[in-house]
């Protein structure tokens, strides 16, 4: 009896472990089958499920004003967030089922899903009004191929972050004279500097090598880390990176919130933490900052949007075609503006006083003339590493920038041709 | 008859068939396809290409890699095998006080998530700023040095972070073991005149060596197959230092995963099993022949 039991459990406990590969019914709708793609009709409810990797806050800040524009239309949008969205559309990016409709991230992906084929272009669901008031820049960092696939919402870029109670006299309108400020008010012994940043990472060290006519990859997919502006723009940078510190994030930041820094090169995420430490801070462009050559600093711009999912684009075209004009509205970008300190993406928001007056959005905005948009094809994915490389070769390890230039060109072409 | 026994077992065959033979079928057969960005949802086999790809991955840096991973197992498991005897010992001397105190503190590091553990020496202990290394130099009226920027003492740094961390584990493994060895021993080897040092060669050492060699064994692979201390404390994207130090796998991971090309990194996956596996079993074989 005993064995009969035992036997028994063994074989239930066996079958019980694969209980989890059966296949569920899918419950969305299909293209092609009977529930026919874009046949919803105003008075259905429909739910636009948008997946993203950010602020919580943020999400709540849009989630509330799309919400409220489309009340009439009887169309619910949710934000769920999913930590590494980038390996969850990876999985799920082509499920009807279980994936979103849409997604919220940054544009420098956009290329990977691109090429992975699961986005639908905005013109299958959207006329092109949705991107009217959209400041330039943040619509090309929308287009693979010439094809928008991604609504811009705000943008981020770096700015000039300084203490007002330590920076001493003007900020300085070319970088010779913020060079000569910073050795002249920075003691590395004694763990005071003038200026930090994060020297050895190619998103910081972009306002020089863009300046300088250089770059890291190119439209073609062609990295430019040994072209021979990037070598000078990398190479002027040097000199700077010597007196800022160690260059990680955790140390630059720090430095400044302890009062150790009077400047900080970073974006608006450090701000938060600025203003927990209690520091009164001010803000101006790197656009009003030239180089020897002439040119104005030209950092990199981050464009936070959205993408429209194929399996989503066939099954409520029309709900996120008005989703998405909801999203481009001037008020999601005033909202964001107000709450959490967002630069829109659309222009039109910038009208209002109260954002108008905002000295760290405007201050983007300003920089938005000169920033380029990061590469948003895939393989920029892969080029952060040899880029990275690079700078610390020249700025850490002492190598010789034409040496460390064509070593990481080579590891660039490599990772690049392993994609394929 | 003869199918009882695998009936019985069944539940916990398909378990490991689940959790361990079809994740490695699957990296098998992954690695013979051309799954990659451009081909997410219709790739195909194109047989061994892949391999042939991969092998290239296996060059002159690689060997520098197989180098220095070598010299991190073998310095590793020499310190910690040595300081672990002799702190276990030194737990076990007669008459110590706070004892249990003593062993909980010395658990702490292996009780902490390693990641933390990491980043704490990276900004705590070898930072420029804020580091009590500089704060030392510092103190000492020295320049600052930035030890993770040179591939000598970002090494050093590494194998004395990876010393903290692993050693509760052999520290645990050689104290139990020393509970094992028969008192009455230490006793008729005073009386027939024998010193410390002599018991310790003699008894101690010959009684713990069957019990210890499993856990030996099992840290070297793990020291081996060693990426994050490395990889966490030089070359973490945004904290990347000077140092040009790479083991077999971070080199791997830097060559070959950063890519989205999952037949490739599948390949070199592959490889780099068949290579544990030849590691493990030149290991084995030693530790019979002993």
């Amino acid at each position: 009896m005993k064995k009969a039991i035992s036997l028994l459990l063994s074989a239930a406990l066996a079958l019980g472990m694969l209980a989890g590969c059966g296949q569920t019914p899918s419950s969305a709708p299909q293209s092609g089958s009977a529930a026919a793609p874009g046949s919803e009709t105003a008075t259905e409810p429909v739910t636009i499920k948008i997946w993203h990797d950010g602020d919580e806050a943020i999400m709540q800040t849009i989630a509330d004003t799309v919400n409220s524009r489309l009340s009439g239309d009887n169309i619910t949008v949710t934000f769920e967030k999913k930590t590494g969205l980038s390996d969850q559309l990876k999985l799920y990016g082509s499920d009807a089922a279980n994936g979103p409709d849409m997604y919220f991230y940054a544009h420098d992906s956009l290329g990977t899903f691109v090429a992975m084929d699961i986005l639908a272009p905005l013109s299958e669901v959207a006329g092109a009004d949705v991107l009217a008031d959209a400041l330039p820049m943040t619509v090309e960092a929308g287009q693979i191929g010439g094809e928008q696939y991604f609504l811009p919402v705000y943008f981020e870029t770096l700015v000039f972050l300084y203490n007002k109670a330590l920076w001493q006299g003007d900020i300085p309108t070319t970088t010779e004279d913020l060079y000569a400020y910073m050795q002249a008010n920075t003691d590395t012994a004694a763990g005071t500097y003038a200026v930090v940043n994060q020297h050895s990472t190619a998103y910081n060290v972009s306002p020089f090598i863009n300046g300088f006519g250089g770059y890291i990859l190119n439209e073609e997919g062609h990295p430019g880390l040994n072209d021979p502006k990037t070598i000078e723009g990398v190479e002027y940078n040097k000199k700077f990176a010597a007196l800022q510190a160690d260059g990680d994030y955790n140390t630059v930041t720090t430095l400044f919130n302890e009062g150790k820094a009077a400047a900080i090169i970073g974006g608006p995420w450090l701000v938060s933490g600025i203003r927990d430490a209690g520091i009164d801070f001010g803000v101006a462009s790197l656009s009003d900052m030239t180089l020897p050559n002439g040119n104005p600093l030209a950092p990199y711009a981050g464009v936070q949007g959205v993408g429209v999912l194929k399996t989503g684009a066939e099954a409520h075209p029309e709900a996120i075609g008005k989703v998405l004009a909801a999203l481009a509205s001037p008020e999601v970008g005033v909202a964001l503006a107000k709450s959490s300190g967002c630069a829109p993406a659309n222009s039109k928001a910038y009208e209002d006083p109260e954002v108008a007056a905002d000295e760290l959005i405007v201050a983007i905005q300003k920089t938005a003339e000169t920033a380029q948009p990061m590469p948003n094809i895939p393989e920029m994915g892969v080029l952060w590493g040899p880029a990275e490389s690079f700078l610390v070769a020249v700025n850490k390890s002492g190598e010789d920038v034409a040496t460390a230039a064509e070593t990481a060109q080579q590891a660039a072409l490599q990772a690049i041709a392993d994609m394929q | 008859m003869r199918k009882k026994p695998w009936l019985y077992s069944a539940p916990a065959l398909l378990l490991i068939l689940i959790v361990v033979v079809f994740p490695i079928g699957y990296t098998a057969y992954i690695s013979l396809t051309n799954m990659n960005l451009y081909h997410w949802a219709d790739f195909r086999v194109i047989g061994l290409s892949n391999y042939a790809r991969a092998l290239f991955k296996f060059d002159s840096g690689f060997l520098g890699a197989l180098f220095t991973t070598l010299l991190w197992t073998v310095v590793n498991m020499a310190l910690q095998l040595f300081c672990g005897f002799w702190i276990a010992l030194g737990l076990n001397a007669k008459g110590l006080r706070l004892r249990r105190l003593y062993k909980t503190l010395l658990m702490l590091p292996w009780a902490m998530p390693a990641y933390v553990s990491i980043l704490l020496w990276r900004v705590g202990i070898f930072n420029t700023e804020f580091g009590l290394l500089n704060q030392w130099l510092t103190a000492l009226g020295l320049p600052k040095y930035s030890i993770l920027d040179n591939t000598v003492t970002a090494f050093l740094a590494c194998l004395a972070l990876n010393l903290w961390m692993a050693l509760p584990f052999m520290i645990a493994t050689i104290d139990g073991a020393l509970q094992s060895v028969d008192a009455s021993l230490y006793e008729s080897a005073s009386l027939d005149g024998a010193g410390f040092f002599q018991k310790v060669r003699f008894i101690t050492v010959p009684g713990i060596r069957a019990i210890i060699a499993p856990a030996a064994v099992m840290t070297t692979f793990i020291t081996f197959k060693q990426f994050d201390i490395v990889y966490l404390l030089t070359q973490q994207k945004g904290y990347m230092t000077g140092a040009n130090l790479n083991t077999v796998i971070t080199y791997a991971y830097q060559n070959a995963f950063v890519s989205n090309n999952y037949g490739l990194s599948s390949a070199v996956s592959m490889l780099l099993f068949v290579l544990i596996i030849l590691f493990s079993l030149a290991t084995n074989r030693s530790l019979r022949e002993e």
